[in-house]
C-alpha cells in the first residue's frame, strides 16, 4: 500500500510539474479594445491569461485614442483582440503586428449593418464613401458575441495548445450564459415584439435587429438636460412612432426623465457596457439591462 | 639538411628583393584562385542567405525574379501589383504568415518598403534608436539610410514623387523618423520602412483633409445631399500626418481592394507550406507562388557561369608565372654555376649541390605558403564586408 | 707524398691528352707547376684531386690510389685530404668570412661542424691577419683578405696536401709576396704539402721544385 502511495505522489508530482512547465511560459499578454472582450477573454483564459484594456473607465472606447506608450504596449502583445466592423477608429491609424491581432467579429463580417445615420463625404462626383457608416456595438447580439467568444477561444489555443481543453470547457461555460440571457431576451420580447422604443444613441443597431425590435434612435447624452429642441424634436418621433420607453446607455438626470414623463415617455437604462462597469461584470450588466428592459416588454400596451 | 637550409638562408637574405619577388609571384598565384573562390562563394552565401530565409513569395503571375528582387532585395523593377484580398486569402488558409509588401516608392533615391510590423519579426530587426513605427506617417530608417542621409529619430523625411510631373498621383508626404534600425548586412539597411498604411497614403490612396461636412466655403463642395458630401478636387489634402490631423486620415473604398506589390508568407510548418504551394497551381490562378531559394539559385547558377571563365583566366595566368618561376630559378642556377662547379671542386656530391638548391626552393614556397595563408585570413575575416563592399549593394 | 706512374689522360672532346710517365711529389714539398696555358696543369691538379679519372696509369696521395676510388670515395679523400686554393678565390658572396670558412664543413657529412672545427676557424682566420673581419661579408673584402680566407677554407680540413690554381694570379705584387709567405708558412706550421700552379715568375725561386709542364705535353 505504501508504495502505491509513493507511486501516486510520484505521479501527482510528474503532473504538477508539467502543469507548471506549461505555464513556465508565462500567461498571455492579452490586449483588447473594449470591455466586453476583456470580459469573454478573461472567462476564457482564467490564469491563463492577463488581459489588459488600457482606456480610462469615463472614456468611450470606441473613440479612445491610444498615445505611443500604449501603441507600444499593444505592439508588444501576445495577443490583440479586436472587435471589427470599425470599432476603434485609431486601430485604423496605427501599426499593429497582423500576426498578432484577432478579429473576432470577422466570422460574421457579411453580416454587419451599415448604419445611415452618420453623413459621409467623398472626392469629386463619382468617389468612393468614407467608411464611417458601420454599427460596430456587435457583442449586444448574444449570438455574435458568442461567436466573439468562441474566435477568442481558438486564438488562444492556437497560442497554447496544450490548453486547448482548458480554453474549450471554458467558453462552452460562458456561451452557455450568453444563450441563456439569449433566450430570455426572446422569451420576453415575444411577449410584445411591436412595441415602439426610442434609443437614446444608435448604439443598439445589433440588439435591435437579432430582437427584431422597433425602434427609433436620437443623439441624446444622459447627463445632460434635455432642451427644448430636443423635446420637439421627440414630439416629432412620437407622432410615427409612439413609444412609450425611452431607452439610455447610461442613467440619465432625472430632470430629463421628469420631463419625458410630461410626455408620456418612461426612462430605463440599458448599458452598452462597451467600458468597465462601476460594479459586476458584463454578464451581470446584461443581466440587469434585461430585468429593466422587461418593464417595458411587461407592460400591455 | 639543417647545413642546407643554412646556406639557403644565407643565399635568400642575400638576394632580397629576388626572392621577395618570387614570395609576391608565388603567394598572388596561390592566393588568387583560393580568394576569389572564398569571395564567390562568400557572394553567393549573402546572395542566397536572403532567399532561403523567406520562405516564400506570392505575386501576380509573371516574372518570378522580378517578384523576388523587389520583394526581397527591394530593386527598382516593381512587379504588377496585387491587391490586399490576396493576403486576406492567405490568411484564411490558416497555413501561412502573409506579411504583406508594398515596395514601389522612393525617397532620395532609398527604397520606401511598405509592410506591417510582422516583417521586423520575421527578419529579426532590432532596433539601434528610438523606437518602432507607431503611427501612421512614421518610418523606421535602415542604418546605412541613416548614415548617409544623417538621419536620427524625430528627424523628418519627404518621399519622392514617382516621376517629375506627378501630378495626380504620388504625392510627396513628410514622414516622421521614428527610430532606426540595427545592422543587419542585408538590403533592409538600405531601405526606409514604413506601415502599409503610410505607403497607401503616399500614393494618395489614404488622405486627410478638413471635416468636408463643416465646410463653409462654396468653392469646396461640390454636391451636397442629406447623407453625403462631395468634395471639390481644390480641398487640400495634409502632407504631413501630425497629432493634430491624425484623426483626420482615413482611406477611402475597400481597404481589400488596396494595391501590393508582394507577400511573403512564412508557413507554420513544412506541411502547410506544400499545401499552400498547392493552391496555386491552377491554370487559372492570376497568382504566382515562388520559392526564393529557388529563384536565386537559378540567377547565381547563370552568373556564376562566369566563374568557369575566371576559373580558365586564373589557370592560364598561373601557368604563365609558373613558367617564369621556374625560368627565373633555372637562370638563378646558371649565375650559380661556377658556384657550383667550386663547392664540387672542393668536394660536394651532387645530391649535396641538389639539396642546397631544393632548400631555397622549399624556404621560399614554405614563405609563400605562410603569406598566402595569413592572406587567406585576413580575407576570410574581411570577406563578409569585403564581398557586401564589392558586388552587392 | 704524391706518386704518379704512366698517367694518361684526354678529354671526350677537343685533340688534348696529358702524358705523365713519372711524377712524385714528397711530403712538405712546395712544388711550383708552369708551362703555357693549354698544358694541362689545372687538369693534373683536378686529376691528382680526383675530379677527374685517368684513363691509365696510377695517382697515389700517400697510401691511397686516387685512380682506384669511386665517384663517393673521391669526393670524401678530396674533401678530407685536398684543399684548393683558386685563382679568383671563389667565396660565395652571400656568406660571412666566417661562414666562407666553414663552408667544406656545411656541404659534406665527412667533416664535423663541431666546437673544435669552429675554434680552428678563428684560429685560421686570426693566423691569416682577418681575425677581426669574421663577420664581414665576402664581398666587402680586399682582394688580399679574400685569398686569405680562401686559404683559410682550405686549411680547415688539415688536409696533407693544398692544390693551389694561380692563387696569386689575380693579386697585386705586393699581396702576391704576402700570400705566398702564408701559403709557405701554412705547409711548414700545419704539415702540408704545396703544388701550386703559377704563372709569376718571380715567385719561383721561393719554392722547393719547379716542374715544366712543357715536357708532359704529348
Amino acid at each position: 500500500m505504501s508504495s502505491i502511495r509513493w507511486l501516486l505522489t510520484f505521479i501527482l508530482l510528474i503532473v504538477g510539474v508539467s502543469v507548471q512547465n506549461s505555464d513556465a511560459a508565462g500567461p498571455l499578454n492579452v490586449y483588447v479594445v473594449n470591455y466586453p472582450l476583456k470580459y469573454f477573454a478573461e472567462r476564457i483564459g482564467g490564469d491563463h491569461v492577463r488581459v489588459k484594456f488600457p482606456v480610462a473607465a469615463d472614456v468611450d472606447p470606441a473613440y479612445w485614442n491610444p498615445d505611443l506608450a500604449d501603441i507600444a504596449a499593444y505592439q508588444q502583445a501576445d495577443l490583440i483582440l479586436l472587435n471589427g466592423a470599425g470599432y476603434a477608429k485609431w486601430v485604423a491609424n496605427v501599426s499593429l503586428p497582423r500576426s498578432k491581432i484577432v478579429d473576432t467579429s470577422r466570422k460574421f463580417k457579411n453580416r454587419y449593418i451599415y448604419t445611415e445615420e452618420v453623413a459621409t463625404h467623398s472626392h469629386g462626383a463619382a468617389g468612393e464613401h468614407a467608411h464611417e457608416a458601420l454599427a460596430f456595438t456587435t457583442w449586444l447580439d448574444l449570438e455574435f458575441a458568442a461567436q466573439q467568444a468562441g474566435a477568442i477561444a481558438a486564438a488562444l489555443s492556437r497560442k497554447r495548445p496544450e490548453l486547448r481543453n482548458s480554453f474549450q470547457s471554458n467558453l462552452e461555460a460562458l456561451v452557455t450564459d450568453l444563450k441563456g440571457l439569449d433566450r430570455d431576451i426572446q422569451t420576453m420580447v415575444s411577449k410584445n415584439p411591436a412595441i415602439p422604443l426610442i434609443v437614446s444613441h444608435p448604439v443598439y443597431d445589433y440588439f435591435t435587429k437579432r430582437y427584431g425590435l422597433n425602434v427609433v434612435s436620437v443623439h441624446w447624452e444622459p447627463d445632460e438636460v434635455l432642451h427644448n429642441r430636443q423635446l420637439r424634436e421627440l414630439k416629432g418621433i412620437l407622432q410615427q412612432h409612439p413609444a412609450k420607453w425611452l431607452i439610455w446607455e447610461g442613467p440619465p438626470i432625472p430632470a430629463s426623465v421628469a420631463k419625458l414623463k410630461t410626455l408620456g415617455i418612461d426612462s430605463l437604462v440599458f448599458d452598452p457596457c462597451g467600458n468597465v462597469p462601476d460594479s459586476g461584470d458584463f454578464m451581470t450588466v446584461m443581466r440587469h439591462n434585461v430585468e429593466d428592459l422587461r418593464r417595458a416588454f411587461s407592460v400591455t400596451q | 639538411m639543417l647545413d642546407s637550409f643554412y646556406i639557403a638562408w644565407k643565399y635568400i637574405q642575400y638576394n632580397r628583393i629576388k626572392t621577395a619577388v618570387l614570395v609576391a609571384c608565388i603567394t598572388l598565384i596561390s592566393f588568387l584562385p583560393f580568394a576569389l573562390q572564398l569571395l564567390l562563394h562568400e557572394s553567393e552565401r549573402q546572395l542566397m542567405s536572403r532567399a532561403v530565409e523567406t520562405p516564400l513569395v506570392v505575386g501576380k503571375k509573371g516574372s518570378s525574379l522580378d517578384l523576388v528582387m523587389n520583394t526581397l532585395y527591394f530593386g527598382d523593377d516593381v512587379p504588377e501589383l496585387l491587391t490586399m484580398a490576396a493576403s486576406d486569402r492567405i490568411a484564411d488558409t490558416d497555413l501561412s504568415l502573409p506579411i504583406p509588401m508594398y515596395v514601389r516608392f522612393k525617397t532620395r533615391g532609398n527604397p520606401i518598403v511598405g509592410t506591417t510590423l510582422d516583417y521586423f519579426e520575421f527578419r529579426g530587426s532590432k532596433m539601434a534608436r528610438g523606437r518602432q513605427m507607431a503611427v501612421l506617417g512614421d518610418c523606421v530608417l535602415g542604418a546605412r539610410v541613416a548614415e548617409s542621409l544623417d538621419l536620427k529619430p524625430g528627424d523628418s523625411l519627404v518621399s519622392s514623387p514617382e516621376s517629375l510631373f506627378d501630378l495626380a498621383g504620388v504625392y510627396p508626404l513628410k514622414m516622421k523618423v521614428a527610430g532606426v534600425l540595427q545592422k543587419s548586412h542585408t538590403p533592409d539597411d538600405r531601405a526606409v520602412f514604413v506601415d502599409l498604411k503610410t505607403a497607401w497614403v503616399i500614393q494618395g490612396l489614404g488622405h486627410g483633409h478638413q471635416d468636408v461636412t463643416q465646410l463653409k466655403d462654396p468653392t469646396l463642395v461640390l454636391k451636397r445631399t442629406e447623407s453625403n458630401v462631395a468634395a471639390t478636387a481644390k480641398l487640400f489634402h495634409y502632407t504631413e500626418i501630425t497629432e493634430k490631423n491624425m484623426a483626420s486620415f482615413h482611406f477611402h473604398g475597400n481597404l481589400s481592394a488596396y494595391p501590393i506589390s508582394a507577400i511573403i508568407a512564412v508557413p507554420y510548418d513544412a506541411k502547410s507550406g506544400t499545401i499552400l504551394r498547392g493552391r496555386y497551381l491552377s491554370k487559372n490562378e492570376t497568382q504566382q507562388i515562388a520559392k526564393p531559394e529557388e529563384v536565386i539559385d537559378g540567377l547565381l547558377q547563370n552568373i556564376f557561369r562566369i566563374k568557369n571563365v575566371l576559373d580558365a583566366v586564373i589557370a592560364m595566368v598561373t601557368l604563365a608565372t609558373v613558367l617564369a618561376v621556374i625560368l627565373v630559378f633555372a637562370l638563378s642556377l646558371r649565375l650559380r654555376q661556377r658556384e657550383i662547379q667550386t663547392i664540387f671542386k672542393i668536394g660536394c656530391s651532387r645530391m649535396t649541390t641538389a639539396k642546397l638548391i631544393a632548400a631555397e626552393i622549399v624556404i621560399i614556397i614554405f614563405s609563400s605558403a605562410v603569406l598566402c595563408s595569413v592572406l587567406m585570413v585576413v580575407v576570410r575575416s574581411v570577406a563578409n564586408d569585403l564581398v557586401r563592399m564589392l558586388f552587392i549593394k | 707524398m704524391i706518386a704518379i706512374s704512366n698517367l694518361k689522360f684526354s678529354y671526350r672532346i677537343g685533340n688534348f691528352t696529358l702524358h705523365i710517365p713519372e711524377f712524385s711529389v714528397d711530403k712538405h714539398e712546395k712544388i711550383a707547376v708552369i708551362g703555357p696555358s693549354g698544358t694541362g696543369k689545372t687538369t693534373l691538379l683536378n686529376l691528382i684531386a680526383g675530379i677527374i679519372v685517368p684513363s691509365r696509369g696510377s695517382i697515389r696521395i700517400n697510401h691511397t690510389s686516387v685512380d682506384q676510388l669511386n665517384d663517393a670515395q673521391r669526393r670524401q679523400f678530396r674533401i678530407t685530404h685536398i684543399g684548393f686554393v683558386f685563382q679568383d678565390f671563389e667565396l660565395l658572396d652571400y656568406l660571412n668570412v666566417y661562414d666562407n670558412i666553414l663552408h667544406p664543413c656545411r656541404i659534406t657529412k665527412a667533416l664535423q661542424l663541431d666546437p673544435a672545427v669552429r675554434q680552428r676557424a678563428r684560429m685560421l682566420a686570426q693566423e691569416m691577419g682577418i681575425g677581426d673581419k669574421l663577420k664581414r661579408q665576402a664581398s666587402d673584402l680586399s682582394q688580399g683578405e679574400r685569398q686569405r680566407a680562401a686559404i683559410c677554407r682550405a686549411l680547415l680540413p688539415r688536409p696533407g696536401l693544398i692544390l693551389a690554381d694561380e692563387a696569386t694570379g689575380n693579386l697585386d705584387p705586393e699581396n702576391k709576396t704576402r700570400i705566398l709567405d702564408l701559403l709557405f708558412r701554412a705547409v711548414e706550421e700545419h704539415d702540408t704539402t704545396l703544388l701550386a700552379v703559377t704563372h709569376d715568375h718571380e715567385l719561383l725561386k721561393r719554392f722547393d721544385r719547379i716542374v715544366d709542364f712543357k715536357e708532359f705535353r704529348d
